[in-house]
């Protein structure tokens, strides 16, 4: 568990004082046999105090905070995580005392009520008799005061840190079935518990789930066509290449990995900020998607984009500055008036993101402590810590702080900038020109060497005119002036740090031992990184993690493909594969996978085409009760799943079915300024959603979410996510039934269906079956269609005067009706 | 709290603890807990989210209404006297100021406003609020509260959702997710003209939790409450009848879908919550109608007077969803701007702010209490954190102060006519029995019948909760 640091919480343990106090006097000296006064003092006065106010958070049997034990002598006499709290003999110098008297504010001791004046002084008084304690209760107490010391070496035997083993296809009997190796794994254990793959998916079916999937999209009319058309032994490969290719495949799949990275286009948390710049991060995501980048290498470039070899290639080295926005973009607690805290706040959440995003390891956990599931000491956490607290994230930490951001012009934008300069001072010239002329004039006019105060009252009219004219242009060139494109991203800090202090309890007023930069040592197999002198560190990690003997890289992103592919990972928690998270389903399957990456080059779209042209990504989704007791969870994936549309599938089917999306790509889409509040002190959203350009283009104001992505399960955008929900709520039915994003594509798709006015109501319905759920309707369907334009109609014909376009609100009512309903938002 | 009932209430729920079987609470966690890590299939288990559930103890409140005071509403101004500060005005603060402040301060500043005892009990309350202090044997006044944060973001984040640092869900989110809701035709948590700043969202967001369980805003601070409304709540172009016709249309197709894809909870739930959402249609814009509230009642809330008319209706607003079984309200009092945020300006900024609540407050305290609705509503008032005794910004100013600052409760169980806890002879800082923004929500959920450190959601690998891994309960406060 994760204690979070707070600084004003008192603090059992302090620095300062830790170098000034000499070492306690060896306990020896007071392991002599206390006399029968210090005994009775003891027992009188102390234990009490001890027994009522300390040991119900300082105990050996219950909580030891601090690593503090009060219960007995040996943990008295060991004191706490920052050592010893008693001086005997001399209570200024005993933190013990320094605690209970109150006067330090990070040192205040019990918590919420100081003790009454005569039991401190009671205390006071004990130590300077030597603090005499007849407890001999004897409970080994360790040096880490009780708590668990991590076993690196059982550790490692943790399956997700073992090395990646070498499974064979296993054997199975029903080879008919097996059209990619997957399968035979998925089979194997099917067969183990004597289940049965599910017959395949008729191929309207999956088409429309490969269309989805790949491109977010539904399928078109003439794709399903020319689909049912191909009988050739590759039309599901043919299908696969040309949805890889086309350029919605990268806004689905870029999409995916959004969530991994947290993407965001403002701050949230306390002052919620434009991220201004956020939209070039999501572009380079699209575009290293759809050009299939090798994920080592789209994992270096996030991490360590600015260190990587420099490159003549301007685009190239703005790409990689660009692919920094991972580190950047996380939320930040910018008005945070302890900047110290600030800092190791947000170095934090690079931590955790990173372990969360390529390790699936919640390395957060070991800020406070050491990890409590997990082989993370908290060493290893501020191994991390050294490396980003190197890097430089921040330009200031004043209130509002300032992330850093690298510029990326290009020698066109830097000549524009240039040249604006020129045309404004120019103008600025014209003025000063004119002001000084006409200050001339006046000292000439009044005989006198000095100018009276506001001389430009007494201009002449059409000058003062003529001045405001021109201020008043400058004032719009100004607000026109072309902004230098920068990019959310990072660089090395000016300080390399080679050691950094373990913050105990998270706190960076307590200071423990330093450590070297490192990573975590349960993951380091032969290879340890050797962390250059002159750089923060990033491209060491980087490396490390992009190597193919990381435990946990390959099998990592592996699982996330699968995730978005099946519905489920192999590990079902796809972002913790660590201790409480889950054991994968099919090791071997994951393994198998992890080293077919590595040895496709880390290719995402290799692993697209082995996942998908299985005999299990073809299964039917539909089949009965019979096999759900043995697998409720379907975990054996002997069928495939139903599957809910995403957030921004449902929208984008919706304006793709009523033929108003617009496929433009890329570019800036926040209708805010970088850097300037998207709500400020007042609740007005300038945010627009009504863009009919792909969802993946929206604004993601954090703290805000657009309603449609915050009903449908869209990730909190502060965290990264590999796994969304799939809830059902009401509000997701109110948003369905009266939106006006819903009624105006009903309405679009209506008018398009009644555009050709001989067309019988037969064929629309057919055709408004096809474009919604890409198949055609059945007798019973045409027939209730057809019954529910004519009751329809009925409730508006009654109204007077009777509206003249009754049929086409029918039809739009209709229309509604099939965008609402499970079909169109559920996949077979 | 006598010490006998304090002592049976731990043994019941020591003995819950340690009791394998009948927790209604826990076998819906069970239920609702992500399931092996994927929520996907969590509303597959349950397609009634936010069925009313029983919690693990016996509760004193049913229902909860935080009356929140954007900006921080100074203490030593209302309700924590504090005669050193009068006698020392102008005088330095003798003792060491916090570590970390948000803004630098002078001298001491004396309150403007008189304090007087009131009620039976005689607690002090200043000339601020003359409606509430004839509350004030309903009050539990806590003096003695104490946060992290000295910036309005953090401390926002850290009043409403336990963290300042992480995003995490909301206490409304935890209480409905902890116990449902008693009206499943209006959202489980309502909160009515809440501010987009300083956290937003993240203030009565669900987080991690499943999103049935998020706040649903009615209007936001820069709407007039009676213009408030939920979105997508009417159909600008349909009639109710009209509608009807296609949810039976809709339904069909539904269920001739389901016959093909096979049985599955979430495509049946999702067929009744069209059902739901159009129950939701009537019972929203009822609960909203206050044209049939008396007026007697209009004028208990202000609703009368064009300076109280705003913040009269949204407390009435609360009565009305409060009696309709919402399990959690929160009312904001907050302009456009920081409201309560008086750096400069003390003296007007607090007489208008206060002016806009205190009869609406006393109002619902009143209200609450002649229905019988008192006894099991727990209504929470105060700020993010208060102000310094030091002034700020020339002599008519005070800066934020999370160190020590008041709220107060009332009904649902905690102790009326008390006052509990203490700051420093200036209010500077909490002294005595300290009660942290963790302990109060830990004594929320303990009124609620609910155990902080079991209220747990696994997420990513962890168990988490509204206290993370701080919080006790004031029993001390509970009658």
């Amino acid at each position: 568990m994760r204690a979070l640091p707070s600084n004003t919480t008192p603090l059992w343990v302090m620095t300062l004082l830790c170098a000034l106090i000499c070492p306690a006097r060896p306990p020896a000296a007071s392991a002599e046999k206390p006399g029968a006064q210090g005994v009775e003092f003891f027992e009188r006065k102390v234990r009490p105090i001890f027994v009522e106010h300390c040991t119900k958070c300082h105990s050996t049997s219950e909580k030891s905070k601090g690593g503090l034990t009060l219960d007995t002598r040996a943990g008295l006499l060991k004191g706490g995580d920052s050592g010893p709290v008693l001086v005997h003999g001399d209570p200024d110098k005993s933190r013990l005392i320094q605690a209970v008297r109150y006067k330090n504010r990070d040192l205040q001791m019990p918590p919420n009520n100081p003790l009454s004046p005569s039991q401190v002084s009671d205390l006071e008084k004990w130590v300077k008799m030597g603090a005499p304690d007849p407890r001999t209760t004897t409970v080994t107490v360790s040096v880490a005061g009780g708590k668990r010391v991590i076993d690196m070496e059982e550790g490692r035997k943790f399956w997700a840190f073992q090395p990646l083993g070498k499974p064979l296809l296993p054997n199975v009997r029903g080879q008919a079935w097996i059209q990619s190796p997957v399968d035979a794994f998925i089979l194997e254990k099917l067969e183990r518990k004597h289940l049965k793959p599910a017959p395949a998916a008729g191929r309207r079916t999956w088409l429309r789930r490969a269309t989805f999937d790949l491109t977010g999209l539904p399928p078109k009319l003439v794709d399903i066509e020319a689909f049912l058309a191909d009988r050739s032994q590759d039309a599901f490969g043919r299908v696969l290449d040309r949805l890889l290719d086309s350029p919605q495949y990268g806004e689905r799949w870029g999409r995916h990995w959004l969530d991994v990275a947290r993407y965001a286009d403002s701050n949230g948390l306390d002052e919620n900020v434009a991220f201004g710049n956020a939209w070039r991060y999501r572009d380079y995501v699209v575009s290293a998607f759809n050009r299939d980048k090798p994920f080592d290498q789209f994992l270096i470039e996030q991490l360590a984009g600015d260190l990587l070899a420099r490159s003549e290639n301007i685009a190239l080295k703005h790409e990689r500055l660009t692919a920094l926005g991972f580190l950047s973009m996380g939320p930040k607690l910018l008005a945070e008036p302890d900047k110290v805290k600030l800092e190791m706040d947000f170095i934090d959440e690079q931590i955790e993101t990173i372990g969360r995003a390529f390790m699936g390891i919640t390395l957060g956990c070991a800020r406070c402590h050491d990890h409590k599931f997990d082989p993370v000491p908290t060493e290893d956490y501020y191994s991390l810590a050294a490396i980003f607290k190197s890097t430089h994230t921040m330009d200031d930490l004043k209130t509002v702080a300032r992330w850093h951001e690298p510029e990326v012009g290009l020698p066109e934008d830097f000549r524009a900038k240039e040249d604006f300069d020129k045309l404004i001072d120019a103008q600025r010239l014209v003025i000063t020109n004119l002001m000084s002329t006409a200050n001339r004039t006046l000292i000439a006019d009044a005989k006198t060497n000095s100018l009276s105060s506001n001389p430009e009252s007494r201009y002449p009219t059409n000058t003062q005119a003529e001045l405001k004219r021109l201020r008043d242009g400058v004032k719009r060139m100004e607000t026109e002036a072309p902004e230098l494109p920068s990019t959310m991203g990072v660089r090395d800090g000016t300080n390399i740090l080679k050691t950094f202090p373990v913050h105990l309890r998270g706190s960076h007023l307590t200071l423990g031992k330093e450590v070297s930069r490192g990573v975590p040592q349960v993951m380091v197999g032969s290879t340890r990184p050797l962390f250059d002198e002159r750089h923060s560190g990033r491209l060491e990690l980087a490396r490390w993690l992009a190597s193919a003997e990381h435990p946990l890289t390959a099998r990592v992103m592996v699982n996330r493909l699968w995730r978005w592919h099946f519905g489920q990972g192999l590990v079902a928690s796809t972002d913790n594969f660590g201790a409480l998270g889950e054991r994968p389903s099919h090791p071997e399957l994951l393994d198998w996978l992890a080293r077919r990456f590595i040895a496709e080059g880390w290719s995402i779209k290799a692993m697209h085409r082995v996942l998908m042209l299985s005999s299990a990504y073809q299964m039917a989704s539909n089949v009965g009760n019979a096999l759900d007791a043995s697998d409720p969870d379907n975990r054996l994936l002997s069928h495939f799943p139903l599957r809910r549309l995403e957030a921004e599938e449902i929208r984008d089917a919706l304006l793709a079915v009523a033929g108003m999306l617009d496929l433009t790509m890329g570019g800036k889409t926040l209708p805010i300024k970088n850097r300037e509040f998207v709500f400020n002190h007042t609740s007005k959203d300038a945010t627009t959603y009504d863009s009919t350009r792909r969802a993946v283009y929206l604004p993601i104001i954090r703290n805000h979410l657009y309603d449609l992505f915050e009903q449908f399960d869209f990730p909190d955008p502060a965290v990264p996510t590999g796994n969304r929900n799939a809830t059902v709520i009401a509000p997701q039915a109110l948003l369905m039934m009266n939106s006006d994003l819903v009624q105006q594509a009903a309405s679009k798709l209506a008018t398009h269906l009644l555009e050709d006015t001989r067309m019988p109501d037969a064929k629309r319905v057919e055709r408004v079956y096809l474009q919604a759920y890409g198949r055609p309707p059945s007798g019973r369907e045409l027939e209730r269609a057809r019954r529910f334009l004519d009751q329809f109609e009925d409730t508006i014909s009654v109204q007077k005067p009777r509206p003249d376009n009754c049929r086409a609100q029918a039809w739009t009512a209709l229309c509604q009706t099939l965008l609402a309903a499970n079909e169109f938002i559920y996949l077979n | 709290m006598n010490s006998k009932s304090n002592s049976e209430w731990l043994t019941r729920r020591a003995m819950l603890q340690k009791s394998a079987a009948g927790f209604g609470w826990l076998a819906a966690s069970a239920m609702l807990a992500e399931p092996v890590g994927n929520a996907a299939t969590s509303m597959q288990v349950s397609s009634r989210p936010l069925a009313p559930r029983e919690p693990l103890f016996p509760a004193r409140a049913r229902r909860v209404i935080f009356l929140f005071m954007k900006g921080g509403p100074s203490h030593v101004d209302t309700f924590d006297p504090k005669p050193l500060l009068d006698r020392d005005d102008d005088k330095p603060f003798p003792g060491e100021k916090p570590r970390v402040q948000f803004a630098p301060t002078a001298k001491l500043l004396k309150s403007p406003w008189r304090f007087q005892n009131h009620g039976e009990s005689g607690l002090p309350v200043s000339e601020l609020f003359p409606n509430v202090a004839q509350c004030v044997d309903d009050l539990c006044v806590v003096r003695s509260l104490h946060g992290t944060n000295a910036a309005h973001g953090g401390a926002l984040l850290k009043l409403h959702t336990g963290s300042d640092n992480f995003v995490r869900p909301s206490m409304g989110s935890w209480v409905t997710y902890g116990l449902g809701t008693e009206n499943e035709n209006l959202p489980g948590f309502i909160t009515i003209c809440p501010t987009f700043a300083h956290g937003g969202v993240n203030n009565w967001g669900a987080a991690f939790l499943p999103s049935a369980y998020q706040g649903t805003p009615l209007g936001n601070a820069t709407v007039p409450a009676g213009e408030a409304t939920v979105r997508h709540i009417r159909n600008s172009r349909l009639t109710l009848a009209q509608q009807r016709v296609q949810l039976s249309l809709l339904a069909r197709m539904n269920r001739d879908h389901m016959q093909q894809s096979g049985p599955s909870l979430a495509l049946e739930g999702r067929i009744n919550s069209f059902e739901l959402a159009f129950r939701m249609q009537l019972a929203m814009p009822e609960a909203l109608d206050i044209a049939n509230e008396t007026n007697a009642t209009r004028k208990l809330y202000g609703l009368d007077n064009k300076v109280t008319e705003n913040f009269g209706r949204q407390c009435l607003m609360a009565r009305r969803f409060a009696e309709r079984g919402v399990r959690f309200i929160q009312v904001t009092h907050s302009d456009g701007d920081v409201q309560w945020d008086q750096h400069g300006d003390l003296r007007k900024g607090h007489t208008k702010n206060a002016a806009e609540v205190d009869r609406p407050i006393a109002g619902l305290l009143k209200d609450l209490k002649a229905r019988g609705l008192l006894k099991d509503t727990l209504v929470v008032w105060g700020g993010e954190f208060g102000r310094t005794p030091a002034a700020q910004g020339g002599r008519d100013g005070r800066d934020h102060n999370p160190e020590g600052f008041t709220m107060w409760l009332a009904g649902g169980g905690v102790k009326p006519g008390t006052a509990y806890g203490a700051t420093d002879d200036y209010g500077w800082f909490a002294a005595e029995n300290k009660v942290h923004i963790h302990d109060l929500h830990a004594t929320i959920l303990a009124l609620l019948g609910l155990d902080h450190e079991r209220l747990t959601y696994r997420h990513a690998g962890r168990d988490f909760r509204l206290t993370d891994v701080a919080g006790h309960v004031v029993h001390e406060i509970i009658s």
